[in-house]
């Protein structure tokens, strides 16, 4: 799982405040890094769709949080330093195992294999 | 020397006995598939009846070219070649010739004429068989034409007893010269809601002289009750009727339409497209019921001639398409009886796409099965997500050519787009477009997990409930996927989830199957004939082959088309409710045919190993006497609800803060493109 999918996922565990349940928590048992062609133009268009505070918070739980700038400054797109970086945390480091928990309910959702189950158990039988 | 030759002769010995041995295990595999699915008995003694499997309409071979075949091993009394399947069967003078036919032909490769392709022939002696049973009418089921029901004098009597008051059709104002003289007895049949005053009955009732012909109806069982609504309709020269079905809940099922004074030529027409051209001679009785009442319109082409057959006089019976044997018949003024009994209760039929009543009912939304939503989630449960999890790597074995229009909706996305794939499968359109990010979700465990083999990005969740934030995707996707919800709430709901998934402006696009598998008169890949590998062989293609489903567009690596038996393994657990309900309620389909009702089964033969304890072994007598051991591969009931046409757009419209920018019709499926505003 991509950082820049994480940013997109949300605990829909039902009978939250709305807007709640997001970002999820990630706690990481193993995380590897792999290699993407860097396209300055795509990680540019990313900076307004991602929730930027959510994408900190992210990078920080994986070690990665000193990379990013706590907001994108303005003129980002032609920073290209500002690019990669934000390149290698959105798009080159995925969490292979691990945990993704709602900040407001707790429930925790796996991730096995790089996938995570967001299946609640309601859902599930 | 000697000893070479010896051992030659012993490997071509070795060499027989072992494809004598293969012929034998697929003569007894083809058995059992007509057994199964189309409850043929094959017999192991000898009689003057074969049926020949591999050898039908259905997979391509021609009656000229199996004629020729089995007229070479003895007189052939009949040939009879079913529409549509792959089996024929042939009746000899003789027992003696059909044992020779049977010699010659078990296990014989034959080159399609027309193709080119292959395949192996397998024979076996059926019982009598009842050839009006399953000779094929070609007429809509339920129809029947009975022919001079009454004599030229009590048609005379009834011609001239109708006291025609000047009641007249309006059917179209502006195009009709002429109106077409209508008479009605019992109920008055109102044509503004095609219905009839239920509360407001004529008087006298049906006339008196209709008396015996209806008893005689009774009689021979056309009719389960007296009908209480008669409609006289005259017919000149040049009039007609639209295509229309009998409003359900106004009538009962069988309606009776005697024709006088002249012959006509009726047409029928099913929603999928196919239409059937049905002679009624003069003072004939048509019988509609079933399917043919209830499912085909049926209409009257307003000319003043109608295309007949020329050989042997166009007699009762569907007008073929054989162009070399067709002429024109001048129209008579025809004088149409039809009698009908009112409804009193609501329709129940199997065909809600085209009953007021349940469509009444369905707009209140009513989930499918009078219950609930568990009932729902546990159909769903057995019927789609236990199956898919089985049968996930040979599912996506079989899934991996994209469609065009919707590789041609991605690769038009902006670069950058975030893109959602909901019900994503094995994930084959999320590496189409390297220039956006897309993430797939599907329900199967095992098939997103091969999304994740593949490096794309996914997750495992329901499209009930998406856990992605509202408005982050530049479009989303969702192909063959709502059509496995049970309810019509169901189904909305994942198009909810589906645009509150879009950012305005957002695009999404929808595919689901359709009840519709021939559309404008173009048969659905799904409908046409598989073609086999050139110089593979063809096994029996029984209608029941598998993989059925939407990857229709060509699938150059297809598999072959072995048709593996299928054991039902899902009804071993005889506990859940889910089950009990569906066994009396769904129909399950025959793959490769058209859908005959909205909500059904459909069958995937498994191939491959599989990992679980269901594989079943079984014993099995040969004709020989010994005993040999078969492993049965299972068949898994996938439940669909196939569309109509108009139904996705009809529930899109329903959604806020959306618009339908395009809707359209794509190889057996119904498409929508839907923007956020």
């Amino acid at each position: 799982m991509k950082l820049l999918t994480h940013n997109l996922l949300t605990s829909h565990v039902r009978g939250l405040r709305p807007g709640g349940g997001y970002p999820l928590g990630i706690q990481a048992t193993e995380v590897k890094l792999s290699p993407v062609d860097f396209n300055a133009q795509f990680v540019a268009r990313m900076v307004p769709k991602v929730q930027w505070a959510a994408l900190l918070q992210a990078a920080q739980s994986l070690g990665h949080g000193s990379d990013l700038p706590p907001e994108p400054a303005p003129g980002y797109e032609s920073d290209e330093d500002f690019l990669r970086r934000l390149h290698h945390v959105l798009l080159e480091v995925e969490v292979v195992e691990g945990i993704l928990r709602c900040p407001d309910s707790g429930h925790e959702f796996p991730i096995t294999k790089g996938i995570p189950n967001m299946l609640l158990a309601e859902e599930e039988t | 020397m000697a000893d070479l030759e010896v051992d030659s002769a012993h490997q071509e010995n070795l060499k027989l006995s072992k494809m004598k041995k293969k012929v034998l295990r697929k003569q007894i595999k083809a058995q059992r598939t007509l057994m199964r699915h189309e409850g043929i008995e094959c017999i192991s003694h000898t009689t003057q009846n074969l049926v020949v499997a591999n050898g039908g309409l259905g997979n391509g071979v021609s009656r000229h070219q199996l004629l020729r075949l089995v007229e070479e091993c003895g007189l052939v009394e009949a040939l009879l070649m079913p529409p549509n399947k792959p089996y024929s069967f042939v009746k000899y003078g003789t027992t003696e010739e059909a044992k020779k036919a049977y010699d010659a032909l078990n296990g014989k490769e034959l080159i399609l004429e027309d193709t080119s392709h292959t395949v192996i022939l397998y024979v076996n002696f059926v019982r009598k068989v009842h050839w009006e049973d399953i000779m094929p009418t070609n007429l809509p089921p339920g129809l029947k034409v009975v022919d001079e029901l009454v004599s030229p004098e009590e048609e005379t009597m009834m011609l001239e007893s109708i006291n025609w008051t000047g009641d007249e059709v309006i059917q179209n104002a502006q195009k009709s010269l002429k109106h077409r003289r209508v008479e009605h007895f019992g109920y008055e049949f109102r044509y503004d809601n095609n219905n009839v005053d239920k509360d407001k009955p004529l008087p006298g009732g049906i006339p008196e002289i209709c008396n015996m012909l209806l008893e005689k109806c009774l009689r021979q069982g056309y009719i389960k009750h007296k009908p209480d609504q008669l409609t006289v309709n005259q017919y000149e020269p040049g009039q007609g009727i639209p295509p229309h079905i009998d409003t359900h809940s106004a009538f009962e099922d069988e309606i009776l339409s005697l024709s006088l004074g002249a012959e006509i030529v009726m047409d029928f027409k099913h929603p999928d497209g196919c239409t059937v051209a049905v002679m009624l001679p003069r003072r004939s009785l048509l019988v509609m019921a079933g399917e043919s009442r209830y499912l085909w319109s049926h209409g009257i082409t307003p000319r003043k001639f109608d295309i007949v057959q020329a050989s042997e006089g166009q007699k009762v019976g569907t007008i073929t398409a054989d162009t070399g044997d067709l002429t024109l018949n001048k129209r008579g003024t025809r004088t149409s009886f039809t009698f009908r009994k009112v409804r009193r209760s609501p329709c129940n039929c199997t065909y809600p796409s085209v009953c007021d009543s349940q469509q009444d009912q369905q707009k209140e939304r009513t989930p499918m099965f009078t219950g609930n939503e568990t009932v729902a989630a546990k159909l769903e449960q057995e019927y789609v997500h236990k199956v898919y999890e089985e049968i996930a790597v040979h599912f996506s074995s079989t899934r991996h050519s994209p469609w065009p229009k919707i590789v041609e909706f991605l690769r038009a996305l902006p670069e950058g787009s975030i893109v959602a794939d909901v019900g994503c499968g094995n994930g084959k359109y999320l590496g189409i477009n390297k220039g956006l990010h897309m993430v797939g979700c599907d329900r199967s465990k095992n098939l997103v997990d091969i999304c994740g083999e593949k490096e794309c990005e996914a997750f495992v969740c329901d499209a009930l409930s998406v856990p992605i934030r509202s408005g982050s995707c530049d479009a989303c996707i969702s192909i063959a996927v709502i059509h496995h919800f049970s309810t019509a709430e169901r189904r909305l709901a994942t198009l909810r989830e589906l645009a509150r998934l879009l950012r305005p402006g957002g695009k999404a696009l929808i595919y689901v199957w359709a009840m519709e598998q021939e559309y404008n008169n173009q048969k659905s890949k799904y409908l046409k004939e598989k073609k086999a590998k050139k110089g593979k062989e063809k096994e029996i293609d029984t209608g029941v082959t598998q993989r059925p489903v939407s990857d229709q567009t060509p699938d150059n690596s297809t598999q072959d088309l072995t048709v593996s038996d299928g054991v039902l393994n899902d009804f071993e657990d005889k506990g859940s409710i889910a089950k009990q309900v569906i066994n009396s309620s769904l129909p399950v389909h025959t793959n490769r045919t058209s859908f005959h009702s909205q909500d059904l089964l459909v069958p995937w033969h498994f191939k491959g190993g599989t990992k679980k304890k269901e594989e079943s072994i079984t014993t099995l007598q040969l004709p020989s006497g010994s005993n040999k051991l078969q492993e049965l591969s299972p068949v898994f009931h996938r439940y669909y609800h196939v569309f109509c046409e108009g139904e996705l757009e009809a529930a899109c419209k329903t959604l806020d803060g959306i618009r339908i920018q395009r809707s359209y019709y794509d190889q057996g499926n119904w498409c929508v493109v839907l923007e956020r505003q």
